[in-house]
């Protein structure tokens, strides 16, 4: 039941793409997102995610990880794809069939927008899946420091998201163990109806969060030990630099973005 | 034959780069009314065994037998299961969670589905059993008890479920010297009343104080096997794998090395002082 959460799921590896600045890898991530939406045509799409695909093999994560990250968003591809689809009226009709009609534009539109979510999803997850948790909040930090003159909050917001994804797998863990521990029990988490489950939840929660608030007092105990102050003034023992393959890569972008609007201009097909 | 575990072997997350074998082909029987000590160091698979034997983990079929229970077999009674095993986890105190010690004991027999007059006598009885007056701590919330009586309010919670046998994982971690004496006397206590017990450890001056027999694993397998007198005989190997022998036993092993007259394979404090007693006594 727990076991199928990839959240923030991270393999370690050694490829270009793991080598990245986390920088480089949260802006490629948003240019990725900005250039899906620039392509206008199935050969801009086609380009993208042969890119996409290229980056994908080149990590050397097994594709059953990515498509497992598909899973939980099939249904919103389905519903937009079936939406465009039978709500898009404009263009040549191609089936006509009591009170539905599908058109050549509608079908268009709905494999565009289809796409468009399936290579949204997989681009994010190559950041997730190619960068620790630590260097992606440290990445976060570093961009949004900029607006620290606004009085953005950009350290404390990156402490909390450290934090956050630090307990992640300690939590996940805990209740595996109170599960287990109630199940030896005799609790029954898996069949009843609704109330029934949600009753059943009691016994793990209650224990969950009162482990969660003595870490929580732990950890501030242990910070505070160590002085920590927030943001200011503090540094760091791993800096960020950007080197030669980080340049790599913005080129690399700068070549996808160039290519989908070559391929939008010729309007191919 | 109450346990039986035939050839299990246990893979955590198989193909992904999180593989890990942590149990391989490991083979033991347990009889009634024994005390048996699982000894290993950290990661050497204890834990991942003791979830099997109470089917918490699921095995094939035709591995793990309790009383004649197939616990791989599509199906089984997991409460049935339950009933005869009782699990006692490392840090139970973590797993408490009702407003009352009465009711968080109650847990259990409830799930088994006992009428109330049963569970209320279950629940003092197990009460008693763990040393706690249930007068005073009935209608206590659990998380107004010390560190102590909070473990002994969560074993109390497994022997409400009245188990024919009992595994314990590390029970007197994290405690005092002095808790530490209280809980394993508890256990004993439990272990004289007719229970069949299986305490893990990786404590060797534990398991050797209190246990019939002892299975060391090293990475999955078992190591040794047998009486703590014959495995502590392996000193220098069990050292290699992590682990150590009682301290009483290292005495005794530097005395005999030094030309000392001990008798081979003691390891208690009673027998090792006897021993020395016997070796002054005799020089004279």
């Amino acid at each position: 039941m727990l076991k199928n959460i990839t959240l923030g799921q991270y393999f370690p590896g050694d490829s270009f793409i793991h080598r990245l600045d986390p920088r480089t890898k949260l802006l490629a991530t948003v240019a990725l997102i900005a250039i899906v939406f620039v392509a206008q045509g199935f050969s801009g799409f086609l380009l993208i995610a042969a890119f996409v695909v290229a980056c994908a093999a080149s990590t050397g994560i097994h594709l059953k990880f990515l498509v497992r990250g598909l899973k939980p968003i099939m249904f919103i591809i389905i519903f937009t794809f079936v939406l465009n689809l039978f709500f898009q009226t404009e263009g040549r009709e191609l089936v006509h069939w009591g009170f539905i009609r599908i058109t050549d534009q509608g079908l268009r539109m709905a494999s565009f927008m289809a796409m468009r979510l399936i290579l949204l999803v997989v681009s994010s997850q190559l950041l997730t899946l190619t960068t620790s948790p630590i260097a992606l909040t440290d990445g976060l930090e570093s961009l949004f420091r900029p607006l620290e003159v606004i009085h953005f909050p950009a350290h404390e917001i990156a402490m909390m998201m450290s934090i956050a994804l630090r307990f992640i797998p300690t939590l996940m863990d805990e209740a595996d163990k109170i599960m287990k521990a109630q199940k030896a029990r005799g609790a029954n988490f898996e069949t009843g109806n609704l109330i029934q489950r949600a009753k059943a939840m009691v016994p793990l929660l209650v224990p969950l969060f009162v482990g969660a608030f003595r870490r929580a007092e732990d950890l501030a105990l242990a910070m505070d030990a160590r002085c920590y102050r927030g943001g200011a003034g503090r540094t760091r023992m791993k800096q960020l630099k950007f080197g030669v393959i980080d340049a790599i890569a913005a080129v690399a972008m700068l070549l996808l973005l160039a290519g989908v609007i070559a391929l939008n201009k010729l309007n191919l097909f | 034959m109450p346990i039986e575990v035939k050839k299990l072997t246990h893979v955590y997350m198989p193909g992904t780069p999180f593989e890990s074998r942590a149990l391989n082909a490991v083979s033991l029987s347990i009889q009634d009314g024994e005390f048996v000590g699982i000894i290993g160091h950290t990661g050497s698979g204890k834990s991942t065994l003791i979830t099997h034997l109470n089917g918490l983990e699921k095995s094939e079929p035709g591995v793990v037998f309790v009383n004649g229970m197939d616990l791989g077999e599509k199906g089984a009674d997991l409460i049935a299961i339950r009933r005869v095993v009782g699990l006692v986890f490392q840090y139970p105190e973590y797993q408490l969670f009702e407003e009352t010690v009465a009711k968080d004991v109650a847990f259990g027999p409830t799930n088994l589905g006992l009428d109330a007059d049963e569970i209320k006598r279950r629940v003092e009885h197990a009460l008693k059993q763990v040393g706690l007056d249930p007068a005073e701590v009935s209608e206590k919330s659990p998380f107004e008890l010390s560190g102590g009586q909070k473990r002994r309010v969560a074993i109390a919670g497994v022997l409400a479920m009245q188990p024919g046998i009992l595994i314990l994982d590390e029970p007197a971690a994290g405690l005092d010297p002095m808790g530490r004496r209280e809980m394993f006397d508890l256990i004993r206590g439990i272990h004289d009343s007719g229970t069949t017990v299986v305490m893990v450890s990786h404590s060797m001056d534990d398991v050797g104080r209190l246990c019939d027999r002892l299975f060391v694993l090293n990475r999955g397998e078992i190591a040794y096997t047998g009486t703590p007198a014959e495995v502590f005989v392996h000193d220098n190997r069990l050292h290699a794998i992590g682990l150590d022998v009682p301290e009483c036993a290292k005495l005794a092993r530097r005395l005999r090395e030094a030309g000392f007259d001990m008798p081979e394979g003691i390891y208690r404090t009673e027998d090792v002082c006897a021993a020395i007693i016997g070796n002054l006594s005799g020089g004279k």
